[in-house]
């Protein structure tokens, strides 16, 4: 069992108050600043739940991808993963984008596609997203 | 209301054991983070993970959502404090899941008392996008109190 941690001040209104990701449990990062204009607006430097949520997804697909690839016998050397996340605000999160470019020798673009199918359908931050509406994928070799 | 895209992307070198990628926020440069699968399994002390970017989404969301609750009610906060740990677990026959957040908030809200900060809560945890997206597959628990007792 893994745990991992975060925690978040926000000092006044929603709207004019301000928010700060002050510490996370591995000390990678924080503070980040982040604000209700920053999320629903134009980010202005600013993080926000929507793009900490395309981070841990394209991470979590890219180490599957990884894996997947590796136990197959055909690993990857370079795996770059975009991932971009849609949110309209009173519904929610519409739209999740994968996109992938795999350097992987000896693998044809098909297979390639098809592990990277598998990695989507599998890794733990998608299956914990599944109610998204759409979650689309784009993947091939560099 | 306006969609809004918010991007990432992450390089990963090498095979999912050996290999390290690092994150970025493309949209903001906000963050730009190491991670390598073993701080996803155990934690390594600067080194994030996708559950750590998860409990800092969650925290985040729920925070906002919170506020917006207590100032719905008439009753704004001055300062919230959240909290969130997210548990990934084996399960069997179906991998690696993410079964769990658990949210932790304080907060000073001068006119709030402790069953309308306990409705507050509940709501917010209703209205975040995250607690619900999350509810579907995994156990999402709120807890809270008011600093310095209610009024």
């Amino acid at each position: 069992m893994t745990e991992r941690t975060a925690h978040v001040n926000w000092t006044g209104s929603l709207l004019e108050g301000r928010g700060t990701i002050d510490r996370v449990g591995s000390g990678a990062f924080g503070p980040l600043d982040v604000t209700w204009a920053s999320r629903a607006e134009e980010p202005e430097g600013l993080t926000s739940p929507e793009e900490l949520i395309a981070a841990a997804h394209a991470s979590c697909f890219s180490m599957a991808l990884s894996s997947g690839l590796a136990k197959a016998g055909t690993p990857a050397e370079r795996l770059e993963t975009t991932a971009t996340v849609t949110f309209v605000p009173g519904t929610g999160i519409t739209k999740i984008a994968l996109g992938v470019r795999g350097e992987v020798p000896e693998l044809d673009e098909a297979a390639f596609r098809e592990y990277a199918e598998a990695a989507k359908a599998g890794c733990p931050v998608s299956k914990a997203l599944a109610g998204v509406p759409e979650i689309t994928l784009d993947a091939a070799l560099a | 209301m306006p969609r809004i895209v918010r991007e990432a992307e992450i390089d990963w070198e090498g095979t999912t054991a050996r290999g390290s990628g690092v994150v970025r926020a493309v949209s903001t440069g906000a963050f730009e983070l190491p991670s390598t699968i073993a701080s996803r399994v155990d934690l390594v002390e600067g080194k994030t993970s996708p559950e750590e970017l998860l409990a800092a989404a969650h925290a985040t969301c729920f925070v906002t959502s919170l506020g917006s609750e207590l100032a719905r009610v008439g009753t704004p906060p001055e300062r919230m404090s959240v909290h969130c740990t997210i548990t990934m677990d084996e399960v069997e026959g179906d991998g690696h899941r993410i079964v769990g957040s658990a949210i932790s908030a304080t907060a000073v809200v001068p006119d709030a008392d402790d069953a309308s900060f306990a409705q507050a809560l509940a709501d917010a945890h209703a209205g975040c996008p995250f607690s619900a997206l999350i509810g579907a597959s995994a156990t999402v628990t709120v807890e809270g109190s008011l600093e310095g007792g209610s009024a």
